[in-house]
């Protein structure tokens, strides 16, 4: 049987569909829940995923209002379980502010925000990330290759992550940047959005949860690549290569394997 | 030159104020015991003293700032919170020099900033531990922000 996989909607979510295809196409079996479920409609589910968007408008704060809600208590609960929990943009601005990741304090009591980008401004950049641990330091991701390459499209006002300096040594230091800005090749590059340490995704102390900023499901079929793309111009003309998974697919593709590789608890 | 002096601009909505309600709402479910939240902007001008009653009066036409008809505009002579309020501030806060993309004579920096009041059944403020609470657990993430009492 399929690993069930929900896709966790808040009001303002809209990244749902592409998340739940991209996870589809992996092999899983997902399925969009709406937060009015509440918890109790969520703790069958083998992992969850929280898609990107503007969770309750961002009220008060990106992910704050979110990380509170209900239907987290299941999240939280799962991912205390040793359940994989992934979340995409707004989704890991809700696992930062709901203190699941890096995990480092108490819970809801978040040590690191993706605050306002440096200048201010939203932007939507076209980005590779580089896997920065090991792979076995993410089971959530299991079928990652050492030092895998994702592309993935930025497209958040609030990316940047920010942390007191000796928590940022830490996360670096225990293996919490699972994540950073790279090229194409894999060589880091500074982050778009001034994140500290060029980081563009964190885990907690498990593995089991990932937060990531960059969305690897907008980048996950060929037609969806940026203009320029090898494997998208050798697809044009070609219907079939065009709706062919690639590129991003492989962030989805990782975590199914997971299932397999790295059973969670 | 003249004198520099503080002007805060406390910009509150005189309609009701999704944000404030949701934020409510969340303070409920957390169990504290608030029964009405309040937001407002806090515009906080460096600026000369000469031009300060110039900029009293452009803030009050720059409807992206202060919309007559929804909001309700309190122009305070220092930039500290009442007792009662707590304001929310970026750590790394930086000073603009423009007040939404205009320039202001004498203005030499202005910064934003959200003020939260928060009331009990009667309208009076809460205790000043639940809003320590509230700031603490919900309204303030002190990795990047940092809270005015």
């Amino acid at each position: 049987m399929k690993p069930r996989v929900a896709v966790v909607v808040f009001p303002g979510t809209n990244s749902e569909h592409e998340t739940q295809r991209a996870l589809a196409a992996a092999g899983l079996d997902a399925e969009i829940v709406h937060w009015s479920r509440g918890s109790a409609g969520l703790r069958h589910f083998d992992a969850f995923v929280l898609p990107g968007g503007f969770a309750y408008e961002d009220r008060v704060r990106a992910g704050a209002v979110a990380a509170h809600d209900e239907v987290m208590d299941a999240v939280i609960e799962g991912a205390q379980a040793g359940k994989f929990v992934i979340g995409i943009c707004n989704g890991a601005q809700i696992l930062l502010e709901a203190g699941l990741v890096p995990g480092t304090g108490p819970l809801r009591r978040p040590t690191a925000a993706f605050a306002p980008n440096a200048g201010g401004r939203f932007m939507c950049v076209h980005v590779h990330v580089r896997l920065a641990v090991a792979p076995a330091r993410v089971p959530v991701l299991a079928g990652l290759s050492a030092g895998a390459v994702i592309p993935a499209w930025v497209s958040h006002g609030e990316g940047r992550l920010a942390a007191p300096d000796a928590e940022l040594d830490a996360l670096e230091r225990d293996g919490h940047a699972a994540f950073v800005y790279c090229d194409a090749r894999g060589e880091r590059v500074p982050a778009p959005n001034g994140s500290a340490r060029d980081v563009a995704g964190l885990t907690n102390r498990d593995g089991n949860v990932l937060a990531i900023m960059p969305h690897p499901e907008r980048d996950a079929w060929t037609f969806n690549h940026r203009d320029g793309d090898p494997t998208k111009a050798a697809a044009r003309g070609n219907a079939q290569a065009m709706l062919a998974p690639s590129g991003g697919s492989i962030f989805f593709e990782a975590f199914a394997a997971g299932f397999t590789t790295a059973r969670p608890r | 030159m003249s004198e520099l002096i503080e002007r805060a601009y406390v910009i509150t909505l005189t309609i009701p104020d999704n944000e404030a309600f949701t934020a409510l709402t969340t303070l409920a479910r957390m169990g504290l015991p608030v029964d009405a939240a309040v937001r407002s902007d806090v515009w906080i001008a460096t600026v000369e003293a000469a031009h300060a009653a110039a900029l009293d009066g452009t803030i009050g036409t720059i409807e992206t700032v202060y919309n007559p008809n929804k909001h309700r505009l309190e122009i305070r002579s220092n930039a500290r919170p009442l007792p009662g309020e707590v304001w929310i501030t970026a750590l790394d806060e930086t000073p603009a020099i423009t007040v939404s993309g205009r320039t202001v004579d004498g203005v030499r920096g202005i910064v934003r900033r959200t003020a939260w009041r928060l009331l009990d059944e009667h309208g009076a403020d809460v205790p000043a531990g639940i809003l320590d609470r509230a700031t603490e657990s919900f309204l303030c993430n002190p990795a990047f922000q940092k809270a005015i009492r």
